[in-house]
């Protein structure tokens, strides 16, 4: 296997727009490629007509959460007009601090947004799925919907402390008070149903 | 009649402030070679050691040596704006900090950050600044935090120099790295990289052009990104002095480079190709 080149930033990669596409971690300027990041130059054919060219650490680069993408979060707070959550994972990179996300009241489920109520679908110390809709504004934090079939609670723990089963989209039972409990819940993957 | 207890008087007859200084006693020797050796009028770099990744608990970090002068620089993020009005929808901040440990200069200082230390604070953002891309990181912070352990001259260069590896260990995408250079031009001649000694010792014979310069240079996109000037100096020699301090840059940009590339390589296996 041939040595793979390592660069720095701002270090000149050897090829012009003519022959790659530019990728992640390196930027164009009249017309030729430069690196933005120190690591190992990655020449990857995509199967389009031109190769990618990127430049990659082994940390994953830093993801920030994107309008679009699924982030997993744990719930801080409810109030009746939202949840505060804290986001931990973007997709399935661990965040190495914590960003701050709201989920409002209409933005939990796709029908009846308004006879919501928060402390039915979240309870402080849930895990749950949410897809960034918008990165908010100066004041506010990242706004997040759980309003799809896929997205909700995932992983909530009883008042007897006991991490619950999902029984509907609405309920979730805990295995040892056999008590029922309200949440929003996600759709488990078809994978993870035993018949 | 009420005195007046709140007044200080000053003395009825004033004298001329020169009277009252002190000379110091270092005083730069006008020619020959320089105490540790190196010449004048010549673009002789201190060798500088260089490490990267050695504090584990930030993002990223970088250790410089040159002589005697020593310093330290972590980075961390890009993090949640912790003032919320400081926070910027298209691109994220960067907020630079520089600090003097109390043993690092020949005088014990304090803990707390002075006005010079401030200054030079904003001075290592203000030359960052341009090389970040910030807009890759809308809505976050990134902190660069940098600690003269031994202040033996040239603080401000190498903690450019400092920050920016910094930076590019923690992976944070920039344009280009940034380096720093200064000069002590004293009268006719100039000292690359000086001391302390030289950065702080004084010529009263030769009156004009005493001074110092500090650059910071991008040397792939050749720009300068900072320009710093202490001192008296004329036209021509302050753009002599520029053009010095970036060939100072240059000869400092392969060691930059090398230290980054081993830091890279001792982090991470080369990723498989797929």
């Amino acid at each position: 296997m041939s040595p793979m080149k390592l660069c720095v930033p701002g270090e000149f990669i050897l090829c012009s727009t003519d022959d790659c596409i530019p990728g992640t971690g390196v930027y164009m300027r009249h017309g030729y490629i430069f690196s933005s990041l120190a690591g190992y130059v990655l020449k990857k054919n995509e199967g389009e007509e031109l190769p990618v060219i990127s430049v990659v650490r082994e940390t994953e680069t830093q993801l920030l959460p994107d309008v679009g993408a699924i982030v997993t979060c744990k719930v801080t707070s409810i109030n009746p007009r939202f949840a505060k959550v804290h986001i931990l994972y973007v997709g399935s990179t661990p965040l190495k601090d914590r960003f701050r996300g709201t989920i409002r009241k209409e933005d939990v489920r796709a029908t009846e947004k308004d006879k919501v109520e928060t402390y039915k679908s979240f309870r402080p110390g849930d895990i749950v799925l949410a897809k960034v809709i918008s990165l908010g504004d100066v004041q506010s934090n990242y706004l997040l919907t759980t309003a799809e079939n896929e997205l909700g609670v995932v992983v909530a723990h009883s008042e007897a402390g006991a991490q619950m089963v999902p029984i509907n989209w609405c309920e979730m039972q805990c295995p040892r008070t056999h008590t029922k409990e309200f949440r929003k819940v996600a759709r488990v993957q078809p994978e993870y149903l035993h018949a | 009649m009420p005195t007046d207890t709140k007044r200080v008087r000053g003395p009825e007859v004033s004298q001329s402030l020169s009277r009252f200084i002190c000379k110091p006693e270092t005083t730069l020797p006008s020619d020959g070679t320089r105490a540790d050796g190196r010449n004048r009028d010549q673009v002789d770099v201190r060798p500088v050691f260089v490490r990267c990744g050695l504090v584990s608990q930030a993002k990223g970090s970088a250790y410089i040596e040159a002589g005697n002068t020593k310093l330290i620089c972590c980075v961390y993020g890009p993090k949640e704006t912790e003032r919320k009005d400081e926070t910027d929808m298209k691109c994220g901040r960067l907020f630079a900090d520089m600090r003097f440990a109390p043993f690092s200069c020949p005088e014990r200082g304090s803990w707390i950050q002075g006005s010079q230390e401030k200054d030079l604070s904003l001075m290592v953002l203000e030359s960052l600044q341009p090389a970040v891309c910030l807009h890759k990181y809308p809505r976050s912070q990134i902190d660069v935090n940098v600690m003269v352990l031994e202040n033996n001259g040239s603080a401000l260069a190498h903690a450019i120099t400092c920050a920016s590896l910094a930076l590019a260990d923690a992976g944070i995408e920039m344009y280009d790295l940034v380096l720093g250079c200064s000069i002590r031009q004293d009268g006719a001649s100039y000292l690359i990289d000086p001391t302390f000694l030289e950065e702080s010792g004084s010529n009263w014979a030769s009156g004009e052009n005493q001074g110092s310069l500090t650059v910071s240079f991008l040397p792939s996109l050749n720009q300068i990104s900072g320009l710093q000037s202490d001192g008296e100096m004329g036209e021509e020699t302050l753009t002599a002095g520029v053009r010095t301090c970036i060939e100072g840059c240059y000869k400092l940009y392969p060691v930059i480079q090398q230290a980054l590339v081993k830091a890279v390589r001792g982090a991470a296996p080369p990723p498989s190709e797929s």
